[in-house]
């Protein structure tokens, strides 16, 4: 795969050890009071970004850590350091 | 009938060893054939490995050895290998003398049977890894021994490369347990060119002890 | 043919002759020789027939830029004979001719062209519509070059490498070579991939002096030495490469030699910087007649004779647009060609060198002149030339045309990368005029001409690369600029696209038989774009990639709307950029996959093996897959199931409580010591995902079970979803590290109590317990007593390194109590019994937990754990018009509906998700998921199957479960 991601573990690796998260979006909201709609809003609608997007990826091949990293959707590029989780 | 109690490797390898050894209810292969300079494989899953998670790792000394303080980086200490893999975790494998027996602390797993443990010995095991991984084994910001996380014939193994010069190229590496005979199988293929041929324990330890 | 035995440019070993067979006839090559220099050597003049129109076709270039001479090597069909090298005992068969390649009976298409206009499928032989089943055979039979036949094996060893490199540098020729030098000499670890079985590009085969007291042959040939012995420099030859990709990374294939262990092997590179000096291959010249065997170019004739010692023809015309022209006629002359006329393009610009050479040897030389037509039936006998506005005419008798019209850069892999190409008018050329990060060009394809120009340009490249990597370069930097700024620049290009022709017969592209009169067609019907007259002409589609019309098009087209500068642009490439086989980029092929610690004594046992996502089980143990035998064992007596690859984790430290509480939908705080918790897990959609059982070993400290299919995701699954938290918990997945026996039965107790001298009663252990102790005082076991299959069972956990030892044990223990091995199948008809759902049988991607009917297992009280799943558990429970799950039974029992078959009214209202005769209960019984409505016990349900003919089965929905639904006997 084209695609490199670097891990705060273990460096840069190849996109196939990876596992996709989604867009970063914050916490779970408070559940009091919530509707569906603003839940499928949050479980499910993304803001889709031409361009630079913070998002979640798992070194599932690697060391197992969750972490955000920013990448290019336009080019499919990571860009920036990842900020290491976990 | 009486069965008697074994404990098994999820290995076999084709051809006999010349000579064994019981310890522990473990069948250990201990010598095969010689041929020559040819890379060898050894199986390691009879020795003992632990998991190590703490979110205070660094209290830890098993083995009397510290715990290195750096991701990816091992020590290699009174016969113990110790692999940092993240933050909070380590992995812990017993490669020569006696067997420690497990801290009585919950921070311990003992994983022995949770992964094949294999090693590669010989000047050509890099023209054999590098026809089954993209892992960087010779990264020149990586001293060894270092350890890698990461796909090895597409399957999640833990690497550790104990030298990657031409007068002393070793590996170790695990992965999980069930995919044992199809990781030989695609690791024989692949050093089959080079003469890749089981040996036994002696061969790693005579390695580790020069 | 006799061959030139003493050039020192040679790469052919005249000592070690190779034999192998053409036509039947048992021929020779020289080693070193390519198949096609070995049939040239031979006398074969025509290799095969064109696609299309079956005209005669021969040795044009002598890198596989086009289809012509693909043929059929080893049973191989399409193998390029340019780029194959030959060896001893092949067995080689020309492609696409009815007969021979000199007498096709299938000739006569070339003067029914007329009836073919470009797009001649799309536009004719859709209407009427009938005709198209008829069209199709002919169309079908037609297609294609090489034939396969439907038992064809691939023969031959494919492997895979995927070796590291800092810098990657594309074309093994004087540039790449010194970029590879370069960036080496600034301790990188360089790749060099090039094409041609040796270094050398474009230097190789030529005789002409660099300046420095060396031809330009010797010179590049000292270089390769002293690379080869570089230890930072891996060179790979014979490796084409076929695409370059995001972050540099760069694949590839390299074809084996005699002494590799492979035939072929697939490369992949992920290189910090990549530099690409893959130089240019020649402009085909447009004329009549210009694919006509006798017709070659610059490259291809002069390479025949300096690289293979062949002499290409006795009497040669030439008709070129560069240098190289000029100097091939020269170099040819002197080895015994007889040049009976040079006709340059270019009006000026000439070597004056070059000019006074062909003056010393008394060669006419015309400058303003083109060919414009080649004549022959099937190999050249005459050339017509003509001034460039046409006006003058005049005719020579010769068997060989070195015709091309200038250079073309092969931007392949820049194009690939992404690099933005404009046209250059100076050159000609496309050049890249934005290149994405970290890839450096050097060489020829810059339009660079002098060789001093080329390596200093390498050398600058190769020494961006090494910046690229972070090596401090500055100073390096600014001496490689200086000397490549005192150098001479690029050259003037050529600008003529066509001869003066009308162009019936002037093929743009050979592949696909596409004439500039089929371009002018696509022109006419309003395609104006060059990448739409591509796809309605298929020009640039073929085998070829493009090779032949790449640059050709474009300018055409271009010219066509009168302004190259502003409408030249190159049609998209994609990767391949040169053919490769499937099998090679299968590689070794590994198939990986899991087997448990009994994997071969239950295969030894009769166990049918299935692959079942990663694992490796046994499904049936007999050949009948009803599994009568074992089931009614199970019901009756005692089994043993091997369910090692379900899920085991460790969850463990001060926050594992409210790890748990996250994804579990049950209230896991009521956990009891000693007892096993079943509960679900759910996505954010209440959607059931898994299920297992939950212990609490120790305070703080689980341990937990999913099914199979979860095992490998869980531990990402429950980081995912405490990732904002912060807590202080850890995970071990044991998945591989316990072998699980499941053993069931009404004789399961006596068994166990055979084998440990724990308390295994009823009282001790009862139903829905936990316990840990010993088999035979050596073994360690985890127990549950759980109830899958419907019977009094126990799960052992036990060490993957004992559990054939354990297994062992309890069938001796068990051969008193009847005891036998069940397999998957057996467990499914039992769990089915007791309606005991399996995740993905009895549930699909919109199944809640409510639809199953494990809304029990919901604890709503907890809502401040944030359960994963809750909120829309909360949301949709009430909700209706959702698939139910029920229990059915069949109204005609000799029936059972296959899995999957649709539950139907007048629209589709759900589906079987299993169903299988029941043994316990002498009939057919299943589980469905249903529309609401239709869940009401004793609804008559209508069954669809596949290919009942509109005969549908009937069942009717029953209380479930259907055995034992007391639970006595998992009790017991």
């Amino acid at each position: 795969m084209a695609l490199t991601l670097t891990c705060p573990v273990c460096g840069k690796r190849n996109g196939y050890e990876f596992r996709y998260g989604g867009e970063e979006k914050g916490p779970r909201p408070d559940e009091a009071g919530i509707t569906p709609r603003s839940w499928c809003e949050y479980v499910h609608m993304n803001q889709c970004v031409a361009g630079i997007q913070k998002e979640w990826w798992c070194h599932k091949d690697g060391c197992g850590v969750w972490f955000t990293t920013h990448r290019d959707t336009t080019c499919n590029l990571e860009v920036d350091k990842p900020e290491a989780q976990s | 009938m009486a069965v008697e109690i074994k404990r098994q490797s999820p290995i076999s390898f084709p051809g006999n060893p010349l000579k064994t050894e019981l310890r522990g209810h473990w069948t250990v292969m201990q010598e095969y054939e010689a041929k020559g300079d040819a890379p060898r494989v050894i199986d390691l899953s009879h020795r003992i490995r632990w998991d190590l998670q703490d979110s205070d790792i660094a209290r830890h000394r098993p083995g009397g050895v510290s715990i290195p303080d750096t991701p990816g980086r091992c020590v290699f200490e009174n016969g113990v290998l110790i692999n940092r893999m993240n933050r909070t975790q380590a992995s812990i494998w017993h490669l020569s003398g006696e067997d420690l027996s497990i801290p009585d602390d919950p921070a311990f797993t003992d994983v022995t049977d949770a992964t094949v443990f294999l090693a590669l010995l010989g000047k050509e095991i890099f023209s054999i890894t590098e026809k089954l991984t993209t892992l960087d084994f010779f990264d020149p910001l990586k001293e060894a021994p270092f350890l890698l996380q990461g796909p090895f014939s597409h399957v999640p193994c833990q690497m550790v490369i104990l030298g990657n010069t031409p007068e002393k190229s070793a590996i170790l590496f695990t992965c999980s347990r069930g995919y044992a005979q199809d990781m030989i199988a695609a690791v024989l293929e692949a050093g089959a060119e080079f003469e890749l041929h089981p040996a036994g324990e002696n061969a790693f330890s005579d390695w580790v002890n020069k | 043919m006799k061959r030139l035995e003493k050039l020192s440019t040679l790469r052919i070993n005249p000592a070690k002759t190779l034999h192998f067979k053409y036509k039947n006839k048992n021929l020779k090559g020289l080693s070193g020789d390519t198949v096609a220099t070995a049939l040239y050597a031979s006398g074969i003049r025509i290799f095969g027939r064109s696609l299309k129109y079956h005209r005669p076709r021969g040795l044009y270039s002598l890198d596989g830029e086009s289809s012509n001479t693909c043929m059929q090597v080893n049973g191989i069909p399409n193998v390029c004979a340019e780029t194959t090298l030959l060896a001893d005992g092949m067995e080689v068969k020309a492609q696409n001719v009815a007969g021979s390649p000199e007498t096709d009976l299938k000739g006569f298409m070339d003067k029914l062209d007329w009836a073919m206009p470009a797009g001649f499928y799309y536009r004719t032989l859709h209407k009427p519509a009938r005709i198209w089943p008829i069209a199709l055979k002919q169309v079908r039979k037609a297609a294609g070059l090489g034939k396969i036949s439907a038992e064809f094996q691939m023969p031959g060893k494919y492997d895979e490498i995927y070796p590291k490199a800092d810098v990657c540098v594309i074309g093994g020729g004087p540039a790449g070579m010194s970029a590879a030098l370069a960036a080496a000499e600034n301790g990188l670890r360089v790749i060099l991939l090039e094409t041609r079985p040796w270094l050398g590009g474009f230097f190789d085969y030529r005789t002409a002096q660099n300046g420095a007291g060396l031809s330009l042959s010797q010179s590049v040939r000292q270089a390769a030495e002293q690379l080869e012995q570089n230890s930072n420099v891996r060179i790979f030859t014979q490796t084409p490469v076929v695409g370059v990709y995001n972050n540099n990374l760069v694949t590839a294939f390299q074809k084996g030699c005699e002494t590799d262990y492979f035939d072929e092997r697939y490369l992949e590179i992920r290189a910090t910087s990549v530099v690409v000096a893959t130089g240019c291959s020649e402009r085909p010249l447009l004329f009549e007649n210009n694919e006509r065997p006798g017709v070659m170019q610059i490259g291809c004739a002069h390479r025949l004779a300096q690289t293979y010692g062949l002499l290409p023809g006795k009497q040669a015309v030439f008709s070129i647009g560069h240098d190289l022209g000029l100097e091939a006629a020269l170099d040819l002359f002197d080895l015994g060609l007889e040049v009976l006329c040079v006709a340059d393009i270019r009006e000026d610009g000439q070597d004056p060198a070059l000019i006074e050479g062909l003056q010393q040897r008394n060669i006419p030389f015309l400058r303003g002149w083109v060919a414009t037509r080649a004549h022959g039936n099937k190999t050249l006998h005459k050339v017509t030339l003509a001034t460039i506005p046409g006006t003058l005419r005049k005719d020579f008798s010769c068997d060989l045309l070195v015709a091309s019209a200038g250079m073309t850069p092969l931007t392949g892999p820049l194009s690939l990368a992404q690099a933005k190409l404009a046209f250059e008018p100076y050159t000609g050329f496309f050049i890249p005029r934005q290149l994405p990060a970290k890839i450096q060009v050097a060489g020829r394809l810059l339009g660079l001409n002098h060789p001093a120009t080329i390596e200093a340009s390498g050398r600058l490249a190769g020494t961006l690369a090494a910046g690229d990597c972070g090596v401090s370069v500055e100073s390096r930097l600014k001496e490689a600029r200086e000397k490549l700024n005192q150098l001479p620049g690029p050259d003037q290009g050529s600008k003529l696209v066509t001869a003066p022709v009308q162009g019936r017969k002037t093929f743009i592209c050979f592949d696909e038989d596409t004439t500039v009169k089929n371009v002018k067609q696509a022109l006419a019907k309003g395609f104006d774009a060059t990448e739409l007259i591509k796809r309605f002409t298929a020009a640039g589609t073929g085998p070829g990639q493009g090779g032949i019309p790449g640059h050709n098009l474009p300018l055409f087209v271009a010219q066509y709307h009168g302004d190259i500068k502003a409408t030249a642009m190159p049609t998209t490439v994609r990767a391949p950029l040169v053919p490769t086989y499937i099998a090679t980029y299968a590689g070794s092929n590994h198939d990986m996959c899991k087997r448990t610690p009994v994997h071969d004594s239950q295969k030894a046992a009769g166990g049918v093996i299935r692959r079942i996502g990663v694992w490796k089980r046994a499904r049936y143990f007999s050949k009948d897959f009803s599994c009568r035998a074992e089931i009614e064992n199970v019901r009756k007596n005692v089994g043993l199931l091997d369910a090692s690859t379900l899920g085991k984790f460790r969850l463990w430290g001060p926050d594992a409580l409210n790890a748990l509480q996250r994804v579990y939908a049950s209230d896991m705080s009521r956990i009891t010591n000693g007892k096993v918790k079943y509960s679900a897990m759910c996505n954010d959609d209440a959607c059931i995902i898994d299920d297992g059982v939950v212990v609490k070993r120790a305070e703080n400290d689980y341990y937990f079970t999913t099914s199979t299919a979860r095992a490998g995701a869980t531990v990402e699954w429950i980081r995912y979803h405490t990732r904002y938290d912060g807590w202080n918990f850890h995970m071990v997945n044991l998945t591989d590290a316990f072998g699980v026996i499941n053993m069931a039965g009404p004789n399961a107790r006596k068994v166990l109590a055979k084998v440990t001298d724990a308390d295994v009663s009823d009282d001790a252990f009862p139903y829905a317990a936990y316990r840990e102790f010993m088999i035979k005082d050596t073994i360690p076991v985890r127990s549950m007593r759980l109830g899958f299959v419907g019977e009094l069972s126990f799960e052992l956990h036990v060490p993957s390194s004992y559990m054939q030892a354990l297994w062992d044990l309890l069938t001796e223990a068990g051969k008193e109590f009847g005891i036998r091995h069940f397999g998957l199948e057996a467990q499914n008809v039992l769990r089915m019994e007791k309606a005991h759902l399996i995740i993905g049988s009895e549930s699909e991607q919109r199944t809640t937990l409510h639809d199953v009917g494990l809304g029990f297992l919901w604890s709503r009280d907890k809502s401040e754990e944030k359960t994963v799943g809750a909120v829309a558990l909360r949301q949709t429970e009430n909700q209706e018009a959702r698939l139910k799950l029920v229990g059915f039974k069949m109204e005609d029992p000799s029936r059972v509906p296959k899995d999957g078959s649709i539950i139907v009214d007048n629209r589709i209202r759900g589906y079987v998700c299993i169903a299988r005769h029941s043994f316990a209960l002498q009939e057919p019984v299943g589980l469905a998921l249903v529309d609401a409505p239709l869940a009401g016990e004793g609804t008559r349900l209508q069954i669809y199957e596949d290919e009942c003919n509109g005969q549908h089965l009937y069942a009717t929905v029953v209380p479930t479960p259907f055995y034992d639904p007391e639970g006595k006997r998992i009790r017991m």
